[in-house]
């Protein structure tokens, strides 16, 4: 029964002979799942190449902390926003890392509910992945406003004078709606790795170690009625972080579209913006999977089916987005206004027509390769394409924001925006903080998750039969 | 065994239901045809209605077929055979067009010179909006849609008999492109034949909205057909209450993404509060129709959302046909919605004919379908899925040649 109930699709390549790929190598056992695992964690010997990356992330880390300071002490003048460009790499980088977020919580929790056993040994490091990337996103509204000692005013505090967030405006769902995704992915993601750090806890050989995971694992024994208890929680976790995949980005994309700003004010976009996060969060697991399966010799467990899926699902959320682009310019031709009209055509011709073609050929004319399967097959090809596609998600922000803004309604107002050096070091550092998280967790947690990759061995399956 | 039988040979009586229905729905047809000399005008916005409804039934039973090829999983086992001959209903639905393309001067106001000349937001649009690019980009559509139902149907049939593995390959390829043109053909549609009933008025979310009410209303109408035919083998043993739970939870995400389009495009236009936006919902104020949207809000999105939260009324056939026939009807409300406001500005007008047509028009639908269906077996052979998801209940009975 429990077989049957779980989807085709995942086993299945229709076409016999034609080398299915699998969700886990052949061989393995109980045992070689957990020391594979938790060996990159507890025994294997750090490279050399690993120290070198970590301090190079932390260096850029060290950059935007620098950065934020500077910003601190002289205030928002010292990146390039400025009327009428009053949002620009700040907010770009926001959507961006926030839509990154999304593929983890989509891997964890819609793929869970959705019976996708595939999911399971990338699932881990994508929410590990959502929550940095929702770190870095949060350092971008916080400090945007200036004053970020007084960031506590975003929320509905009680005060003697009565003064309250504007309410209809969606920038104070987004607190809402950001805070809140923040919280459910830090606690899916906990709660995923209780069992494991329990493993880690029983097999560390160092004093510290085994008190630190002791301590994480929250005194984890693998009893029937932990496991009983565990399975509930996390099934109703994920049921808690589905409905938020479609919700975080559609309250992002109504900062924008409640607006009548041309390139703004448009219906599709709640749905277009959910599918570009989706899409740019599958291209930063590639893009993190690609090289961490070589490193770490994790082959057997990030297959060539996880990398061919995840490709299928960028082409078709890549697709989506596509279709966005092409409605929104027959819209602004169809719609009759002049300013949309104008708008379009700014875009295409304006003076940041580079990178509006550039996000076209990102989004929508490279990925398209996508389509044959020698492409999917090809692990370097994969990588460049997640890379390009995340550029191209990057450009697509900043040619909504910059883009509408930098020419509105009235010519006399028109600007440019250019970037700072400070626009470019806070939007690296973040990236420097991103892979500083992400080196510290493969390197202290377990990357897969050990106990679901064990359910997905032969020998789970064996076990299962007996138990109905 | 009963695996290779038709469904005409499992229920006989089929025959019998399809003259009821087909008859049915001419007897509607004729008596509408009165209202034609009438009142042409309301004729063809109910006509048109009517039309939006069955085409959805078959063009919604085409995507979810072309889903299921990309996809896989056991619900399309279950519901192949019969989304299939829901899709085989498009050559007639293609041929219902015709009344629609010699109404268009009552249904759409662009057609008339003088109106777009006095216009200048509709004479910038006229490149679009006239008549023959019109006509023309209606033949695209259909052309594209009976080309993929036809290459489809052919294909899974002779998968029935031969099992050639060469064809679910074929069908997956076909299908990846055809999903794709399929979206855009339905996009376009919809702008075309409802949107530009106000021509002023535009939605870059309305193709998606449109889409996703055909893919509710053919799941429904799905639905409620598989647990009717679980009274006999073979889908009594095929539709299982696990798949049924999965074809009703495909139905409740329709509801979900409906609800949330709806919604997303009402903020979006109310909060802007365009002057060529807003119209489109102030048409809706006007007196009668606010309590048409409450309507649509309880019983296409509250309703059914909280009925199918629960686990029991989606594995419960007769439960959740009940819920599948509420979505039925809530989505001819939500097209009515659509399209009727448009030609009574002043204020709410059900005419008899917006309910006559849509019955008619349902029924014949419904005979043709049920002609369709009776042709074939009513599960797949040879499919190459067909052992993983039904291997356990059909593990003695001879399926198909190939084995």
């Amino acid at each position: 029964m429990a077989q049957s109930n779980q989807p085709l699709a995942d086993r299945m390549e229709p076409v016999a002979g034609s080398g299915t790929p699998i969700v886990i190598a052949p061989g393995h056992t109980f045992a070689s799942v957990t020391d594979k695992i938790s060996s990159i964690v507890l025994t294997q010997r750090t490279p050399v190449g690993y120290y070198i990356a970590l301090l190079t992330a932390a260096g850029l880390a060290g950059l935007l902390l620098m950065s934020l300071s500077y910003l601190v002490v002289k205030g928002i003048g010292i990146w390039g926003n400025n009327i009428p460009v009053g949002w620009a790499f700040d907010i770009t980088n926001f959507v961006w890392w926030i839509g990154i977020g999304h593929a983890g919580t989509l891997i964890s929790a819609i793929l869970l509910l959705l019976k996708q056993t595939w999911r399971t040994s990338i699932n881990r490091f994508a929410e590990a992945m959502t929550l940095f990337a929702v770190a870095c996103a949060g350092i971008f509204p916080l400090f945007h406003t200036g004053r970020p000692w007084l960031a506590y005013w975003l929320f509905p505090i009680p005060n003697t004078m009565s003064v309250w967030p504007q309410f209809r405006s969606p920038l104070i769902w987004d607190v809402f709606a950001v805070s809140t995704y923040a919280t459910v992915s830090a606690l899916f993601w906990y709660v995923g790795l209780v069992p494991d750090v329990a493993t880690l806890r029983d097999r560390a050989q160092g004093k510290v170690a085994q008190r630190i995971y002791g301590m994480m694992s929250l005194g984890w024994r693998g009893s029937a009625r932990h496991w009983h208890r565990y399975e509930t929680a996390y099934l109703l976790l994920a049921g808690l972080s589905t409905p938020l995949v479609v919700s975080v980005h559609s309250v992002v994309s109504f900062d924008f579209s409640v607006s009548i700003l041309p390139g703004w004010h448009t219906t599709i976009f709640p749905p277009y913006f959910v599918a570009g996060a989706i899409y740019s969060g599958f291209a930063m697991v590639l893009t993190l999977a690609i090289p961490m399966r070589v490193v770490y010799g994790l082959e057997d467990f990030i297959t060539m089916r996880h990398l061919q899926n995840m490709a299928k699902v960028m082409l078709l959320t890549g697709l989506i987005v596509a279709y966005g682009y092409g409605v929104e310019a027959f819209m602004a031709w169809y719609g009759g206004n002049y300013y949309e009209g104008f708008m379009m055509l700014n875009r295409i011709n304006g003076p940041y027509w580079p990178q509006y073609w550039a996000l076209i050929f990102c989004n929508v004319i490279f990925p398209q390769l996508l389509w044959f399967k020698k492409i999917r097959m090809n692990v370097p090809m994969l990588f460049v394409i997640s890379i390009v596609v995340n550029v191209g998600m990057w450009l697509e922000r900043f040619v909504i924001i910059v883009l509408s803004l930098h020419r509105d309604f009235l010519p006399s107002s028109w600007g440019m925006f250019r970037p700072t050096f400070w626009d470019w070091s806070t939007y690296v550092g973040t990236i420097g903080l991103f892979l500083t998280l992400f080196f510290l967790f493969v390197r202290l947690l377990p990357a897969i998750s050990i106990f679901e990759m064990r359910t997905i061995v032969p020998e789970a399956k064996v076990q299962e039969g007996h138990g109905h | 065994m009963a695996l290779r039988e038709t469904a005409e040979q499992i229920f006989p009586e089929l025959a019998q239901k399809q003259r009821t229905f087909l008859l049915a729905g001419a007897a509607g047809l004729v008596l509408s045809a009165v209202g034609y000399t009438m009142n042409p005008e309301q004729f063809f916005s109910s006509y048109l209605l009517a039309y939006m409804l069955v085409l959805g039934l078959t063009l919604g039973a085409l995507g979810f077929v072309m889903i299921h090829q990309l996809s896989g999983g056991a619900w399309g086992v279950v519901a192949r055979q019969s989304l299939g001959a829901a899709s085989r209903v498009m050559p007639v639905v293609t041929l219902l067009f015709i009344p629609i393309a010699i109404g268009m001067p009552h249904l759409y106001e662009w057609t008339h010179a003088d109106v777009v000349n006095a216009d200048p937001i509709l004479r910038g649009k006229a490149a679009y909006l006239n008549t023959s690019f019109f006509l023309v980009r209606a033949a695209i559509y259909f052309i594209v849609w009976n080309g993929l139902v036809f290459l489809l149907n052919k294909w899974s049939k002779e998968q029935d008999e031969t099992g050639n593995l060469e064809l679910p390959l074929r069908m997956q390829r076909v299908s990846a492109g055809g999903l794709l043109l399929h979206v855009l053909c339905v996009s376009f549609a919809a702008f075309d034949w409802v949107m530009s009933r106000d021509p002023h008025w535009f939605s870059t979310i309305y193709g998606a909205l449109v889409l996703v009410g055909q893919g509710l209303v053919a799941m429904a109408f799905q639905i409620i057909v598989l647990a009717w035919l679980a009274r006999r083998k073979p889908m009594s043993e095929a539709l299982t209450p696990v798949y049924l739970g999965d074809l009703a939870g495909l139905m409740f995400a329709m509801v979900v993404l409906w609800a949330y389009m709806s919604f997303s495009q009402y903020l979006i236009i109310w909060s802007g509060n365009l002057p060529e936006e807003i119209m489109w919902y102030l048409h809706r104020e006007q007196p009668g129709w606010i309590p048409l949207a409450i309507v649509l809000v309880v019983f296409h999105f509250a309703a059914p959302f909280f009925l199918l939260l629960m686990r029991g009324i989606k594995r419960n056939p007769s439960l959740v046909t009940k819920v599948a026939m509420l979505v039925i009807v809530a989505r001819v409300i939500d097209l009515f919605w659509l399209i009727a406001p448009e030609t009574h500005h002043e204020g709410f007008v059900l005419s008899w004919m917006d309910l006559v047509l849509p019955a008619a028009m349902f029924a014949l639908w419904v005979g043709l379908y049920f002609q369709q269906l009776r042709q074939r077996p009513l599960l797949p052979l040879n499919d190459p899925q067909f052992e993983e998801a039904l291997g356990p209940a059909f593990a003695h009975a001879d399926h198909g040649t190939a084995h």
